[in-house]
């Protein structure tokens, strides 16, 4: 009597559950939180690989971080990449959106166009970028039959930071193009009608209804494009090496510089934390944000 | 719709394309042209010599045949492997009212956060100490249990909640258990989120860069967006033409395979639930 | 819950290997067979290399299969110690020069004195970055001194005279100018330098007596006044005579699309199948007179790999004055009975006896070696970020170098 009792339907239900979750939980274990852990661990000691010592230091290497001017220019580079790369990905995305939106022939095809960077390597990309962007490469020969001499594109501190975003940009933005997309077409045309007929110009049509209609949309198109945005490595790496001078070294790319080129892993452990840090404040506020907003039906 | 809107929307979008058609296109066009003239000056959009030499010499360089099918089978165990972890962790957490089911869920979100140059050297080490380091299995096993396959469980966790609740009922009416009613009513119904995981989690391994480069030491079992970065060499010259030629194997088959599944790529991307 | 305690479980354990004796890479497994790292992928290399380890594994055949392992050579040294730090580490493994301070100092290579065959042979100036205490930690296989190579089908179309002895460097500023004015091609590159590795520029600040820091290492030497009159001559040449190519601007002297070119003769190799007539000549003189600058290469074993005896022994063979008559095809050797004309000329068919004779082995016997430090990749990547400034057009030059000088010093002190 007992053993049938105690599989109830309810805990049967809850087996399953743990049961269905538990390859999800355990690779988050062993993948991330260990990593995480460990990279904990890591941050609290002085670690040289050549002469194999690895000794306990405690908290001088967060001491460290508090005083380096590297990380205040890092935090500042990463600052202005993110805020250009999200302003002008969503921006572009919801402008390409709304183009494709209209009724007009073709549509597909230029949705298939800006799609299109999404599915091509990043490495490849960023390669043929690369090429494109030198002094007298593609981009300012093209440029030259207009007429005009283009910069040095990567060899200049402004141009150097917009050639990075711009290239990020291009690459990503069809994937939030296609969602906003998505999520234009689930707005009712009759509220639009219903607007027309109240005598609301176009753009007003768009701020009251299309713009608070979407808002979920573009609350999580934005927490994963800043969260990518923190994490944007291969396009500096490749591209600009953090130059010049500085002025690309983002945080995670400062990070590699540490960890991987000096050889301090003590310390790019912990600017590993202080980066996970970032992300999850940042994720933590938009997410809060999404009270305020993101437009609830009543 | 006014003629003059619609030329003003055409000529909008032709100009906006631009950028995002002429490095693939440039890519291609350079990879077929002997190495001076891909800096030559003014550019050429056409090849004025056909050269198709680079082509044959990133065989010749690398185990390149190889590289490609290492990339293309990992890339599709791991989207394999993917989405049935998700579609399970996700029905689990969208449906089933366990215990502690919203602390593990965002225990399983920080996965989200973290990036992977942050995880690579614990990662590397643990690997080593099982002996598996130059072998695909970090590469096959960490994105299916690890950190990217978390936005591919989020995804079907969203879809999942959007489902009726009456479907369960209904299930369980005709009797079927909790992993019934999973496997035979609500996974069938998830095939645009499974298709939107698909993509993601197969462009994600295809791409992968780092983590090759970090584990992968002997040429034959590169995958190819490592094999891309190898033909530069300290004596050799660099070999541009080569490199593109490369880089367009790597491109083209995706978008082909993109253009003609364009629809049903698109479709399942927007409805992933991302909607709110 | 058991989730959890698997979770300790497993951290604990992987932390009592990482705490055991200090260090925190888990032992590497003993594997058959010996990995040496390289930096180069050319075929000819690589089949020299596989024949000498084959007749090595023909006499020591329990030494197990002999593998090179190519890395990227931009990123060799960076790439090599990441397989360190995760416990990778090859048993073998060749050295930049701007690594050897820090893989010497480090105790991570093990000593080779009385390992090697005819040590005795080797120059001392050949082996004077790899010693540390009056032992040898790494055998220095290629000596290699920087030249110039010069297109002489392009200096003949710009009605330039080709370089001769003794040629200054206002005469080759003057010349490249010319070529780059008339031809619309790149007068003078500094190969592999790219506006990024300034290291190479050794090559040209010499002439003036600069160096990157003082001989003991504690010293700036950036914002001494020869390097500044270097830097000023270099900035002029770039962007007023337009003699080098701008930052950003690619040529490949061995595309033909260069006049001449700084590099180190092992480049040669390039010029197997080249399509214009080519001379190679020494550096030019500066103001500071004659004067060399030589890149070196050495190959350490690791004092921790398991194979360190079998790798040593392999070393050993590898190194000997037989098999460096081969290597001396493209690698120039240390071995001082080697340094002669007749040697070298018979593995190096492309290059002519007064060429090998002037710039090959003049260049090494009285050769500097490149700028080297411990802590060497932040240092270079710091006067890295700090020259950038200098590399446009209206550069304050004294202005920039007193930056670089600003940055660096306090890496110096150590």
């Amino acid at each position: 009597m007992g053993h049938a009792a105690f599989w109830t339907v309810r805990r049967r239900d809850n087996l399953v559950g743990y049961l269905l979750v538990a390859p999800q939980l355990l690779g988050s274990a062993l993948f991330v939180l260990l990593p995480l852990a460990l990279v904990g661990w890591y941050s609290l000691h002085e670690w040289n690989v050549l002469a194999g010592t690895f000794e306990f230091t405690g908290g001088d290497n967060y001491a460290k971080l508090l005083a380096d001017p590297g990380v205040r220019e890092a935090l500042a580079a990463t600052g202005l990449f993110s805020l250009g790369l999200v302003v002008l990905n969503l921006g572009l995305a919801l402008l390409l959106a709304v183009l494709l939106n209209q009724r007009l022939r073709g549509t597909t095809f230029f949705r298939t166009l800006f799609f299109s960077p999404v599915v091509v390597s990043l490495v490849a990309w960023t390669i043929v970028w690369q090429f494109l962007l030198q002094a007298d490469g593609g981009l300012n020969g093209l440029l030259e039959v207009a007429g005009v001499t283009g910069p040095n594109w990567l060899r200049g501190e402004g141009t150097a930071m917009l050639s990075v975003i711009i290239v990020q940009v291009l690459k990503n933005v069809g994937l939030n193009m296609v969602l906003f997309l998505a999520a234009l077409q689930g707005v009712p045309a009759q509220l639009y009608e219903a607007a027309q007929l109240d005598g609301a110009g176009a753009w007003r049509r768009f701020a009251r209804i299309t713009l608070p209609l979407i808002s979920p949309t573009v609350l999580l198109t934005s927490i994963i494009t800043v969260v990518g945005s923190l994490q944007v490595f291969a396009q500096i790496a490749v591209l600009t090496q953090g130059g010049p001078g500085t002025s690309t070294t983002v945080l995670v790319y400062y990070l590699y510089q540490q960890a991987f080129q000096f050889h301090h892993f003590g310390y790019g452990a912990t600017l590993s934390v202080l980066l996970f840090a970032i992300v999850a404040v940042l994720t933590i506020v938009q997410w809060r944000m999404r009270r305020r907003w993101v437009f609830h039906e009543a | 719709m006014r003629r003059r809107v619609k030329l003003l929307l055409y000529g909008t979008l032709l100009v906006l394309c631009v950028p995002f058609v002429f490095p693939t296109w440039w890519m291609v066009t350079s990879s077929l042209k002997p190495i001076r003239e891909i800096f030559a000056f003014p550019p050429s959009l056409l090849p004025g010599t056909w050269d198709f030499s680079a082509y044959a010499k990133v065989f010749e360089l690398q185990p390149f045949a190889g590289q490609y099918l290492n990339s293309l089978y990992i890339a599709l165990v791991v989207t394999a492997g993917t989405m049935a972890v998700a579609a399970m962790a996700g029905y689990a957490f969208a449906r089933i009212r366990f215990p502690g089911q919203n602390a593990l869920f965002v225990v399983v979100l920080l996965g989200l956060l973290i990036p992977s140059e942050v995880t690579i050297v614990p990662l590397f080490q643990m690997f080593h100490g099982l002996g598996l380091t130059d072998t695909h299995w970090p590469l096959i096993v960490v994105p299916i249990l690890g950190a990217p396959s978390v936005l591919a469980t989020f995804i079907m966790r969203q879809f999942f909640v959007s489902l009726p609740g009456e479907l369960e009922e209904a299930a369980r009416v005709d009797g079927l258990g909790r992993f019934g009613t999973f496997y035979r009513v609500a996974l069938p119904l998830a095939r645009p989120a499974l298709g939107a995981v698909a993509i993601f989690t197969f462009l994600h391994s295809w791409n992968l860069y780092l983590e090759p480069i970090v584990y992968l030491s002997t040429p034959a079992r590169f995958t190819l967006p490592q094999a891309l970065t190898q033909f530069v060499d300290a004596y050799g010259g660099p070999m541009w033409n080569v490199q593109l030629a490369a880089a367009s194997m790597t491109a083209l088959p995706v978008l082909v395979v993109f253009v003609l599944a364009q629809r049903q790529f698109i479709e399942g991307l927007a409805h992933t639930g991302l909607k709110g | 819950m058991i989730k959890k305690s698997l979770t300790g479980l497993a951290l604990a354990g992987l932390l009592a290997t990482t705490a055991c004796g200090g260090s925190a890479q888990p032992a590497p497994a003993a594997a058959k067979g010996l990995r040496m790292t390289i930096w180069t992928s050319n075929e000819a290399h690589l089949k020299l290399f596989g024949d000498i380890a084959a007749e090595y594994t023909r006499a020591h055949p329990e030494a197990g299969p002999i593998t090179f392992d190519p890395l990227p050579f931009e990123s060799y040294t960076t790439t090599l110690t990441t397989q360190i730090a995760g416990g990778n580490a090859p048993d073998l493994a060749w050295i930049l020069e701007s690594a050897a301070p820090d893989f010497v100092s480090s105790g991570a290579l093990a000593p080779l004195d009385g390992k090697l065959t005819e040590a005795g042979d080797l120059t001392p100036s050949s082996t004077k970055l790899w010693q540390r205490d009056g032992k040898l930690y790494a055998y220095p296989f290629s000596t290699s001194p920087f030249a110039v190579f010069v297109n002489t089908d392009l200096l003949k179309k710009a009605g330039q005279k080709p370089p001769a002895k003794g040629w200054t460097w206002e005469q080759a500023v003057a010349s490249a100018a010319a070529v780059a004015a008339k031809e619309g091609k790149a007068g003078l590159v500094v190969r592999d330098f790219d506006y990024k590795n300034w290291d190479n520029l050794a090559s040209l600040w010499r002439g003036w007596g600069a160096q990157a820091w003082s001989e003991d290492g504690r010293t700036c030497g950036f914002n001494q006044p020869e390097m500044v009159e270097a830097m000023t001559f270099l900035h002029k040449a770039v962007f007023t005579d337009k003699a080098l190519p701008g930052p950003g601007t690619t040529a490949d002297f061995f595309a033909g699309e260069a006049a001449m070119t700084i590099t180190q003769i092992s480049r040669a190799s390039l010029l197997k199948d080249a399509t214009f007539g080519w001379d190679l000549v020494p550096l030019p003189t500066g103001p500071k007179g004659e004067y060399s600058v030589i890149g070196q290469a050495g190959i350490g074993v690791f004092a921790k790999s398991p194979n360190k005896d079998a790798a040593t022994d392999f070393l050993a063979f590898f190194s000997n004055p037989a098999n460096s008559a081969k290597l001396a095809a493209y690698f120039p050797p240390p071995r001082a009975s080697q340094l002669n004309v007749e040697t070298l000329a018979k593995s190096n068919p492309l290059l002519k006896p007064e060429q090998l004779s002037e710039v090959v082995i003049g260049g090494i016997e009285s050769g500097v070696v490149k700028p080297s430090h411990t802590g060497q990749a932040e240092l270079s990547q710091t006067v890295r970020a700090a020259l950038d400034p200098l590399w446009l057009p209206g550069a304050d030059v004294k202005a920039v170098l007193d930056g670089v000088c600003a940055k660096i010093q306090p890496m110096l002190g150590a």
